[in-house]
């Protein structure tokens, strides 16, 4: 301990962000993800080849206002949700399996810290970084097209704004619990991010095989599914064979039911065990 | 057979304030009993919690967190209960874990910061109150380097410095010099004895009889989930009233004749030969001493010791498992 040990001294100060758990959990995750060169590089490309795209065409070509349609083939195009559900696997992949496999839940539970509060400062990290991609850039195309329309119509334009951002919104929010529930399966993080986005692929593949019987199966295909909402959200014409009801369900049904099992798997089987 | 002893707290509990209260605590995990109508009360300062493995130690410990469910009975930590009062028991203690939890891939510095956090203190003062702990657990410029490049024995102080960043009352560090050498185990044994002078209590549960004979002024025995002894470590350490120790040394002969003698003059408790010329009896009814000492001038043998019993918490462990016999040699 050296020539002059260095004694224990109480802390003096009072502990007032109590209520910042969350947020210093979500601070975390963000950091460490944006430092992530995987996640950097899916960021650089996935914007070069979705977004970069898209913006270029805005500023060069000569429009008159924002239009539904245009926002709807730049985001229904299949791109924007491949690689949106790549980002996804890549960013959940080790929100949970890292701390399965350090067993570090123990570190956070031992503190006043509910499942709950552990799970909303995760994934509000992740969906932090799933907005770099999937909600900013959507919304900077649209402003950009507004601030270059030659036309004097605004209001139209900013309606199409509104709609892109809650596009945005719920592409964020769509793969993260998802991945999450991955994430919490296994304690290697490859596995859950090979997990996550193979199982989107096995959905979409069982799509395209029931659509053989029946064209409506396609919605059970996570791309389709989120084509079609679009299409539904810009106010453009969505195929005849599908059903909004399982549209809605199937939407609803990936996110709350994920949901829901990770907070069980963590509540029943990791914390305190 | 362990099931059948009688538990028994050496010390009233009014003696000294309570920190933790246990009243028939049962923990079952499927058809195994973690616990089993375990009670104790546990007094401040530093309190040895002692048991073979699978004893039931930790899951008390995740138990008083609130971390685990009880199936019957209570626990009260600093007045709160468990099991509806998890979250506030959990904000004022400070928990050193006893399997590998640390974040590989971060440095000490942000886990301990990151943690420091979590219990409810600013950036700043997290941040600066990691690099104290730090300090003072003894990781030096390591800090900086990632988790999993440490030994063992930084990975303990490291867990160590999360448990104390936030400065809590009441602690408990389990198994905290698990696969430490012994260097590494008098050093953490020196921090927690240092931490303690700070009017702390510390709940240090282990395995391993000396670091907590050394460490602890309160001791409580468990096995099989239910309490077995606790007291007092002086009371503990004691003996047996009125059972003195006597070594004498001499001639087989010699010896041989004493021991007759003796055992006409007061009981003989337990007798130990040693190497063929000495022997340590232990003796009741002689308590002055005049006839043990005459009688080794009578019979031309050296009187070593003679002394009150002592034991050692090796030997007060055993003996709590033989419901309170000795050895029988």
């Amino acid at each position: 301990m050296g020539i002059n040990p260095i004694e224990y001294h109480a802390w003096k100060g009072e502990r007032t962000a109590q209520n910042l758990r969350l947020y210093v959990i979500a601070r975390s995750v963000f950091r460490h993800k944006i430092r992530s060169l995987g996640v950097i590089i899916l960021l650089v490309i996935g914007f070069l080849l979705v977004h970069a795209f898209s913006l270029i065409t805005i500023v060069l070509l000569s429009h008159e206002e924002l239009k539904a349609s245009d926002m709807n083939s730049y985001l229904g195009g299949g791109l924007f949700v491949i690689f949106s559900m790549l980002l996804a696997a890549v960013v959940t992949s080790d929100l949970i399996s890292e701390d399965l496999a350090s067993n570090s839940f123990v570190l956070y539970f031992s503190r006043a810290l509910k499942v709950r509060d552990y799970l909303a400062g995760k994934a509000a990290g992740a969906l932090l970084v799933m907005s770099l991609f999937c909600a900013l850039p959507p919304i900077i195309v649209a402003l950009v097209s507004i601030a270059t329309q030659t036309g004097g119509n605004y209001w139209d334009g900013f309606g199409v704004l509104g709609k892109t951002a809650l596009v945005g919104a719920l592409v964020t929010l769509f793969f993260v619990p998802f991945g999450m529930m991955i994430s919490c399966f296994t304690r290697r993080k490859s596995y859950a991010a090979v997990g996550t986005f193979m199982s989107f692929f096995v959905l979409v593949v069982v799509a395209e095989l029931f659509s053989q019987f029946s064209r409506g199966w396609r919605v059970i295909s996570p791309i389709d599914a989120l084509t079609y909402l679009f299409s539904w959200f810009f106010g453009e014409p969505v195929p005849g064979y599908v059903d909004k009801g399982a549209l809605g369900l199937i939407v609803v049904s990936l996110i709350i039911v994920p949901a829901v099992v990770v907070y069980y798997r963590l509540t029943r089987q990791v914390v305190g065990k | 057979m362990v099931g059948e002893i009688a538990a028994v707290q050496e010390t009233a509990p009014s003696v000294r304030p309570i920190h933790v209260s246990a009243r028939d605590v049962t923990v079952s995990f499927g058809p195994v009993m973690a616990l089993d109508g375990f009670t104790a009360h546990i007094p401040r300062g530093i309190v040895g919690l002692l048991g073979p493995n699978g004893a039931g130690k930790s899951t008390f410990i995740k138990a008083s967190l609130g971390l685990i469910s009880l199936n019957k009975g209570t626990i009260s930590v600093a007045g709160l209960d468990s099991q509806t009062q998890s979250l506030q028991i959990r904000d004022s203690i400070g928990y050193m874990p006893e399997h590998d939890c640390l974040i590989p891939s971060v440095n000490a510095v942000e886990l301990v910061s990151y943690l420091g956090m979590i219990s409810g203190m600013t950036s700043l003062d997290a941040m600066q109150r990691s690099h104290e702990m730090l300090d003072f657990v003894g990781i030096g410029e390591e800090r900086y380097r990632p988790i999993k490049s440490y030994s063992t024995g930084m990975k303990q102080k490291v867990k160590l410095a999360q448990a104390i960043v936030h400065d809590p009352k009441l602690m408990f560090l389990d198994e905290p010099t698990s696969g430490m050498d012994p260097q590494g185990r008098e050093e953490l044994l020196g921090l927690v004895t240092k931490m303690a002078s700070s009017e702390k209590t510390i709940i240090v549960s282990s395995h391993i009889l000396q670091d907590v004979e050394r460490i602890c002024d309160y001791a409580i025995i468990i096995d099989s989930g239910k309490l077995v002894r606790s007291g007092e470590m002086k009371t503990l350490l004691a003996g047996e009233q009125g059972v003195r120790s006597l070594t004498i040394r001499g001639s087989a002969e010699a010896l041989s004749r004493y021991a007759q003698a003796l055992e006409r003059a007061c009981r003989i408790v337990e007798r130990k030969d040693e190497a063929g010329n000495q022997i340590t009896f232990l003796v009741r009814g002689c308590d002055d001493g005049k006839k043990v000492f005459q009688l080794a001038a009578e019979n031309g043998v050296q009187v070593r010791s003679y002394h009150p019993e002592m034991l050692d918490l090796e030997e007060v462990f055993l003996r709590a498992f033989r419901g309170g016999e000795r050895d029988g040699h």
